[in-house]
């Protein structure tokens, strides 16, 4: 898709030189709107409970899971709260999913002194069988228990179970069903090839430079230095470049100040300052050609709770004159000529990956678009803004394009909803691993992978 | 040499320098001159990788090249990546010299590429938040001299944050801008301190703005004062009126300093003073060192007076004490020692102190170079 047109030209540069080279315009910047605004806070206020977060989810996605419950099991279902139940009559409850984990890091045992514990290494998965769930509502829980995959599901789903209430207090699930898609956005696509480049996971300021000559060309062909003239292009049709969180890599985050005494580490500077300033370079040479939105991710200078702050721009003084760069926030919602693009750096992603049984990182991704939110695990093992007016998580609209950034590998899938929704789904590799970014063309929403790859000792394919 | 750096030296466009490079490999390959050229290509092309097509870019060495054209399914361009003599171990030397290409040509990287974007121009620098300023009209000129400032330390200095280099130099642009007259005087010191500020650049910020209030405010004062006034009075001055625009200034550093300076000039005057008193007692019945030391002295006693009242009419005052000018002789004398003090005391506040010392003592060697002469 990308590189037919340029099939053509593409031994033109092995030549003499010839005369002026052709300088192709970069499609211009039509129909961009940012449609972040509720993950963008203001006054942050910390002296709230997150109880209020679970009770305006709940309350915001009832209705919609009350009219799913009865498009699905009939429209003369009861639907009960917990407090009404009574035993033995089917019922359908609408309530919040709570997965009581033995393995899940508490910071209740973290500081238990005659427990004498030492804390719990991190584990990549925390599941066991001995879990369970429970589903509660406003005012109670019960336990869960029948045809629910135990699991699967994650603490902070809403969902809504069709069962009957036993005897002994437990309620037998017969059915279960999420918000399911939620309703789609009309299509208001580019007729002609447009493309946005996703990557994430640049991971700079890393000790190992391999991936550096590979960015590097990432940058080139984006800006239109790499490639013959048939390529240059193509690469003139990439409409923006969406940079999904990691920026920086882990090894920044190490603090020597913390462990080493104070008169070690009185001349020495953080290493993310090193690795912000090669951020910097590489963004202004990607703003002189195209339009950038940059979200930060789990390792980069920003806050850490959800949703993610966009990096101040002090911190990028090269780059941050340039009117086509833009710093937005971890989830992120924009309108990109007619098409909805939703996604985040992948922390809630690698959550749910840590506390159920699903593998997949487009398993996940796909099953959070189902369940309606983009990250249920958000304030029990996630971190996330107590919010209390609004859960700006909940997914209202249907986008486009959901991705999610640091995957492990590179995956889409193009989903079909049952009411005309289209979604192309994403899960953008990590490039400093992989050496892969993606490509999306924006007219039939189909998406290629691009590799870059220098040469090393061993010249492997 | 890759093609970028190329490109970069002899400011061609990209694909010509690719072509020139493809040109002198072809050419000297021609003459067989025997010195061997390692060439590395670019590659890009489809391939079918995991099962669905994938886009490759690579750079690959010349005996690698035909591999990997026959591994992509389409190729969608192949050019020369660089030339060298010996062979690559690894593309670590290539990423190097393109590194270090673009580091130096930062602001033009995309003056060679391919692709022209319309709509990346580098916004205006925004007027930088002035938490200190006094005149309004100042504000134009401040921001070419800001802008100008922040443009030359920026990529060098990128670690200070600029918003803080731009209000020190903002803060000197502005003590300038106010200043009626422009001296040479003031443009040496402002093109001292400019340096100063860029070299002090890591120290402490604040201690950096505290030593400029310092200097900015000796300097703008220094030439405030037109007339030559005598030596004691002008120490005082430098003082007193620094301290008197420190006060509009709602900044903490001068606040911090303002107490300083006070406490210190009025030590400094405490002493003069006693000296003073001493020397009069000492001193013979010379008529004009009488009047003189009685004129300094009631000039000592007013500053002093007037110091420990309000500042404000600080101002005003010493110009009617100019003008009852004290006898012919000390003033030149003072005034020859006056112009190098002044043209000291710009270069460093710490100096400024051990010269205020220093001018005192100068005062005493004076006054028992007087008294020597007399009796």
């Amino acid at each position: 898709m990308f590189s037919e047109q340029a099939a053509p030209t593409a031994q033109g540069l092995l030549a003499p030189p010839s005369a002026k080279p052709p300088t192709f315009p970069r499609v211009p910047v039509s129909g961009y709107s940012d449609c972040s605004q509720p993950f963008q806070l203001g006054e942050r206020s910390f002296s709230r409970q997150y109880a209020h977060i679970y009770a305006v989810r709940l309350a915001g996605m009832r209705p919609g899971l009350e009219q799913r419950a009865r498009s699905r099991w009939g429209n003369d279902i009861a639907l009960r709260k917990l407090s009404e139940l009574q035993a033995g009559e089917k019922c359908c409850v609408v309530g919040t999913l709570f997965k009581a984990m033995q393995l899940q890091p508490s910071i209740l045992q973290e500081i238990s002194e005659e427990h004498n514990l030492v804390p719990q290494p991190p584990l990549p998965k925390y599941i066991q069988p001995s879990d369970e769930l429970i589903l509660e509502d406003e005012l109670q829980r019960i336990k869960l228990e029948g045809a629910i995959d135990v699991q699967r599901l994650v603490t902070g789903t809403i969902l809504a179970v069709y069962g009957s209430e036993q005897d002994d207090g437990r309620f037998v699930v017969e059915d279960h069903c999420f918000a399911d898609l939620p309703p789609a956005l009309p299509w208001n696509g580019p007729t002609s090839d447009r493309f946005v480049l996703l990557a994430s996971g640049l991971g700079l300021g890393s000790v190992s430079g391999d991936a550096l000559l590979s960015t590097q060309l990432l940058v080139d062909v984006v800006t239109g230095q790499l490639g013959a003239e048939g390529e240059q292009s193509c690469a003139a049709h990439i409409a923006r470049v969406i940079l999904a969180g990691n920026l920086l890599s882990q090894n920044t985050q190490s603090r020597d100040t913390i462990n080493k005494a104070k008169y070690l580490t009185k001349k020495t500077q953080a290493a993310s300052v090193e690795a912000v300033k090669m951020l910097d370079e590489i963004l202004l040479q990607l703003c002189t050609s195209v339009p950038v939105d940059v979200m930060p991710g789990e390792f980069d200078p920003t806050n850490y709770t959800l949703p993610q702050q966009p990096l101040h721009r002090c911190m990028l003084p090269l780059a941050s004159p340039y009117a086509t760069l833009h710093l937005v926030t971890n989830p992120y919602q924009a309108d990109l000529d007619g098409v909805r693009f939703l996604g985040t750096s992948g922390q809630n992603i690698s959550d749910i990956f840590k506390y159920s049984s699903m593998d997949d990182y487009l398993e996940i991704l796909e099953w959070t678009l189902l369940a309606g939110h983009i990250s249920p695990t958000a304030p029990d093992t996630l971190g996330c803004y107590p919010f209390y007016k609004s859960d700006p998580f909940i997914l209202t609209e249907c986008p486009h394009v959901y991705f999610c950034g640091n995957a492990p590998h590179f995956q889409s899938k193009l989903l079909q909803g049952k009411e005309g929704q289209q979604v192309l789904l994403l899960t953008v590799p990590d490039f400093s691993a992989t050496q892969t970014a993606c490509l999306i063309n924006l007219r039939d929403l189909t998406c290629q992978p691009i590799t870059f790859s220098g040469f090393g000792a061993d010249n492997e394919d | 040499v890759t093609y970028k750096w190329l490109s970069y030296t002899l400011g061609v466009h990209v694909n010509q320098a690719k072509q020139m490079l493809y040109d002198y490999v072809e050419r000297k390959r021609k003459e067989n001159s025997g010195a061997q050229l390692h060439v590395t290509y670019l590659v890009a092309g489809n391939l079918l990788q995991n099962g669905h097509v994938c886009h490759k870019v690579a750079v690959v060495r010349e005996d690698k090249l035909e591999a990997m054209k026959s591994k992509l399914s389409t190729i969608a361009s192949v050019h020369v990546y660089s030339i060298q003599k010996a062979l690559l171990k690894d593309s670590s030397p290539l990423y190097n010299t393109d590194y270090d290409i673009v580091k130096t040509n930062l602001q033009h990287c995309s003056k060679f590429s391919a692709i022209r974007c319309a709509a990346a121009v580098p916004r205006t620098p925004p007027d930088p938040p002035r938490a200190q300023t006094s005149a309004q009209s100042s504000q134009r000129q401040r921001d070419p001299d800001a802008a100008g400032a922040v443009n030359g330390h920026g990529p060098p200095a990128a670690k200070a944050p600029p918003q803080q280099q731009r209000g020190i130099m903002g803060m000197f642009a502005a003590k300038a801008a106010s200043k009626p007259q422009d001296t040479p005087k003031e443009a040496k010191a402002e093109a001292k301190e400019a340096p100063g500020v860029s070299a002090a650049s890591s120290k402490a910020p604040t201690k950096n703005s505290i030593m400029n209030n310092f200097f900015g405010k000796a300097a703008m004062n220094k030439l405030k004062v037109s007339s030559v006034p005598e030596q004691p009075k002008e120490e005082k001055e430098v003082v007193k009126p620094s301290v008197a625009v420190a006060e509009p200034e709602s900044s903490p550093n001068a606040v911090v300093e303002k107490p300083g300076k006070k406490t210190e000039s009025a030590r400094i005057q405490q002493k003069d003073m006693k000296s003073k008193t001493k020397r009069v007692d000492r001193s013979d019945d010379e008529e004009e060192r009488d009047a003189e030391n009685v004129k300094k002295k009631r000039k000592r006693i007013k500053q002093l007076q007037s110091d420990s009242s309000d500042e404000e009419d600080m101002p005003p005052s010493p110009t009617p004490e100019e003008e009852r000018a004290p006898s012919p002789p000390p003033v030149p004398a003072l005034k020859t020692e006056l112009e190098p003090a002044s043209v000291e005391v710009s270069a460093g506040g710490r100096k400024r102190k051990r010269k205020r010392v220093l001018k005192s003592k100068m005062f005493i060697d004076e006054e028992e170079g007087c008294m020597g002469k007399t009796g």
